[in-house]
């Protein structure tokens, strides 16, 4: 069960559009017959249809009817006063914000940044009230606020407001602690009434750990868990936020576990069943953001990624016996969040690495593998200048997919031990350019910046002849840069109305150093403020196109870039994607009389691909990524720090390869780009999976934010012991190699297409779509199908 | 009007469709008819301050507050401490 709300002050269009169809959908629904209120939304949670005293949503949300009406009265009060809104009106006076628009309309971006998630991919931080308590930080806000009241103190920008931070969060903590006594009082309530003896105690305990943690630092193991999935629940009240992590948790909950099991007040056995419930409860939260983003984007999922292992404040393995349950619960209790991932260094002990490993081959697709050292290189050099140490760094962990995020250390006292604990101390990531289509881009450049899919021309005409092949790269680049400057000057200022009209107070509150300082996020308040990022999609494809056109038009001379076009216009004679339902390459048709084009789709099939060892398309690799990485530091956000390359796709390569005409490297139009950034296109890497770590690590990962690797494992590989070692040892082979990340599809094709065909025997099943597992049912049609393509290894 | 399940004190939703009875422990259809231990929810509908709109049956405004802001009939009104249930 999964819930959400939708925010109109952040973003009210889609309700405005839909206006009359949700207030007609819910009159017409009060007059449903009986039978229909026992229908069960289809696709597993998803509700794709209205059915009862049920509306449905973006084909994925059910809303109460009798909600409708407020919700769309609510909608009307912000049309025109929104964040989107308020941003369309600035956005507008960009110069060239006619070619921005284009950019969206052609989905060569997949979706907005400052009022679809404008938080989030990001790790939270819960020390503030795990140290203090509720109580606590109100003595520490108010004797702040009295020091500040009326002071500049130097700062003639940022002091006056530190007064109202301050009394804004003095608000927000009184708030938390009716919220959380009003539970108390349920739970009083319910003792009352309740019968079992069992269930009463447990109201009643429940009833006295709320109270506590309502004023008052933890004191177990419970009322610290507690305490954080509130914290996590009110944060995500705040704001539209996918990605919100709770980071290591399993060292940030250690001092409380270490002392309730040497006090004998917990057993594993209760630890195990409060991570299995906190997965539960993870797996409620649900997100609705803005047009496009709900399906195409998300494929319904939020990313709260927990992370084990890494190293501590000093360097040491950071391993610890909780993350060991932590891995058991997501075996015992599998769910899509929190997803998993294991960040992992040479000092691990192999009975953790193991343990991961076995998770691995539950099928879920968690833990992923993350490179401890690729991710420090990666956070030294983006914000050194901000302060970061090696040693912070080490306090690093995942905001959503595979957001590589800074942290903090800080010293955590229970009972008089300090413990140093890791927490986030960053701002949002996956925010400034979203999802560039660098296929759509290089289909741009060859129609002279036209897209003949929506006829529009997008960019201004290039009006060259492309004669040479450093001319299709030069002008790529060219139209390449046109996009990111455009669309980071437009992101800015959404971003900028973001932080004037919406600002997050709690989230200020629990990272460093906003408490200290007094500034709230927008004001720079956080410790890490270079977190804006240009994300790209289709990699692999735009590679394998660039290879075959070196290859057929300008070394071999075989064919003429007219005769390319020709047959891309033409879709190499076969029907598209849209017309026969099929998204998946293996499952084209053939149009009458398309034989014509057989030999060239052929030639630029066979051309030589990424993924296999081969210099002559894994050179292509080293020259984008090279480009790419060093690009973006030419483009400064709001906060007027240098973005960075952000290198996942989530499940943009579904859309967005919908939205592309067929491709030079031999894809058909509207079928899945490769997913991720350095899995190869489905059926392209034909050389095992050591050829293709060769290929992904010709380019040096700590450049990027992350880089993504998808790979699918028939279970026969790895079954038993010995296969166990050896995964973990192909693990290895790639993440000493420089590697950023690793994870897998532990699944047997042959099920994946049982499961199209009868996903009512496979409603619990899940796979690893990108950065993130979700239920195989709730998935679109094109990436189930991107998945079943995808590359089966059957030997390790 | 006919109660449902959602209009029972005891009644704890899980989802749009369904949810729990905390007397008997099962999963209940939310738009299903209530039993005979059926306790009333407080809902802004339910509450002596409540003002329906005659031109909007879902919509009404709130006469505990000086500036009477607008609320909808099925709002749950547990934490309110203004709810005053209606004869």
């Amino acid at each position: 069960y999964r819930g959400s709300f939708p925010m109109p002050w952040l973003s009210e269009s889609y309700f405005m559009a839909k206006e009359d169809e949700l207030y007609q959908e819910a009159v017409s629904r009060g007059s449903a017959a009986a039978d229909e209120v026992t229908k069960w939304g289809a696709g597993g949670g998803n509700v794709t249809a209205s059915f009862g005293q049920v509306v449905s949503i973006a084909g994925k949300f059910g809303i109460r009817q009798e909600e409708v009406t407020p919700l769309l009265k609510l909608a009307r009060a912000w049309s025109g006063r929104s964040v989107e809104d308020t941003s369309r009106r600035w956005e507008e006076l960009v110069p060239d914000y006619q070619i921005k628009e284009n950019l969206m309309r052609s989905v060569i971006c997949m979706f907005e940044s400052g009022f679809t998630l404008p938080q989030g991919r990001e790790v939270t931080n819960y020390y503030y009230p795990l140290q203090y308590g509720f109580d606590g930080l109100l003595e520490i806000a108010e004797s702040k606020r009295s020091l500040v009241a009326g002071n500049a103190d130097g700062d003639g920008l940022r002091g006056m407001d530190r007064l109202y931070f301050y009394q804004a969060v003095i608000e927000v903590l009184r708030g938390l602690q009716a919220w959380i006594e009003h539970y108390a009082e349920e739970a009083r309530r319910l003792a009352c009434r309740e019968e079992d003896p069992a269930q009463k105690g447990e109201y009643a305990e429940l009833a006295e750990r709320l109270t506590w943690i309502a004023h008052y630092p933890p004191r177990t193991f419970s009322e610290a868990l507690q305490l954080t999935y509130f914290l996590h629940t009110a944060v995500l009240n705040e704001d539209c936020i996918s990605g919100l992590s709770p980071g290591r948790l399993g060292q940030i909950l250690w001092p409380w576990y270490e002392q309730d099991r040497q006090a004998g007040r917990i057993d594993d056995q209760q630890v195990l069943e409060w991570w299995e419930l906190y997965r539960v409860k993870l797996t409620c939260y649900d997100c609705f953001a803005a047009m496009g983003v709900v399906g195409g984007v998300l494929s319904g999922n939020t990313f709260n990624h927990l992370c084990l292992g890494g190293l501590t404040k000093d360097g040491a393995s950071a391993v610890n016996p909780l993350e060991m349950l932590i891995l058991e619960a997501g075996i015992t209790c599998a769910t899509p969040q929190p997803t998993l991932g294991v960040l992992y260094h040479e000092k691990l002990p192999e009975e953790f690495l193991l343990k991961a490993i076995e998770t691995n081959k539950t099928g879920t697709g968690y833990p992923a593998w993350l490179n401890d050292e690729t991710a420090r290189t990666f956070l030294l050099q983006q914000y050194g200048p901000e302060g970061m140490t090696v040693e912070e760094s080490r306090a690093w962990s995942v905001g959503g997919c595979l957001e590589t995020s800074p942290g903090t250390w800080q010293p955590l006292v229970l009972n008089g031990k300090t413990y140093w604990i890791p927490g986030g101390s960053g701002q949002p990531t996956s925010v400034g350019v979203h999802f560039l289509s660098l296929p759509k881009i290089l289909e741009c450049v060859l129609f002279n910046g036209y897209d003949h899919r929506r006829q529009i021309q997008v960019y201004p005409p290039h009006d060259r002849g492309l004669d040479r092949f450093e001319e299709v790269c030069s002008t790529f680049r060219q139209y390449l840069e046109l996009s990111i400057d455009l669309l980071v000057k437009c992101n800015n200022i959404q971003h900028d109305i973001w932080r004037k009209q919406n600002m997050a107070i709690l989230h200020s509150l629990l990272k460093p150093d906003c408490l200290d300082l007094g500034y709230h996020i927008g004001n720079l308040g956080y410790r890490y403020n270079a977190t804006f990022s240009v994300e790209s999609c289709g990699t692999a494809n735009l590679i394998n196109s660039l290879a075959a056109l070196k290859k057929w038009v300008y070394q071999e001379k075989t064919y003429t870039l007219d005769e390319v076009r020709q047959a891309i216009r033409e879709n190499f004679g076969y029907q598209t994607a849209e017309e026969i339902g099929s998204y998946s390459l293996s499952a084209q048709e053939k149009r009458p009389g398309g034989a014509v084009y057989d030999r060239i789709h052929r030639d630029l099939l066979d051309a030589p691909k990424y993924g296999n060892d081969d210099p002559f398309a894994d050179s292509l690799l080293r020259w984008w990524e090279d480009t790419f990485c060093q690009l973006c530091h030419h483009y400064q956000s709001l906060y007027a720090k240098p973005l960075y390359p952000c290198q996942i796709s989530v499940s943009t390569h579904g859309p967005q390869g919908a939205a592309t005409l067929a491709t030079p490297d031999g894809r058909l139009a509207g079928t899945t780009f490769a997913d991720g950034s350095m899995s190869a296109y489905p059926g392209t890497d034909h050389c095992g999976p050591y050829a293709l770590f060769q290929s992904a690590t010709i380019w040096d990962h700590s450049q990027s934010q992350n880089s993504q690797m998808n790979l699918k494992i028939h279970p026969n590989a790895v079954h038993g012991l010995t296969g166990s070692r050896k995964l973990l040892e192909l693990t290895r082979a790639y993440l000493r190699r420089g590697a950023f990340h690793i994870q897998y599809n532990i699944v047997d094709s042959q099920m994946l297409r049982d499961a199209q065909l009868h996903p009512e025997n496979y409603r619990t099943m899940m796979v690893r779509v990108a950065g993130f597992t979700q239920y195989w049912v709730e998935i679109g049609k094109a990436i189930q199908d991107e998945v079943i393509a995808r590359t089966e290894y059957e030997a390790v | 009007m006919t109660n449902k399940h959602s209009d029972c004190r005891n009644f704890a939703p899980v989802d749009v469709a369904k949810g729990i009875c905390h007397r008997t422990k099962d999963l209940v259809i939310t738009d299903s008819l209530p039993c005979e231990n059926f306790l009333n929810l407080p809902k802004c509908r339910n509450c002596r301050l409540y003002k329906p709109d005659p031109t909007e049956p879902v919509m009404g405004l709130c006469q505990a507050e000086k500036d009477r802001p607008w609320t909808y009939a099925e709002l749950v009104a547990i934490t309110c401490q203004w709810y005053a249930e209606s004869e």
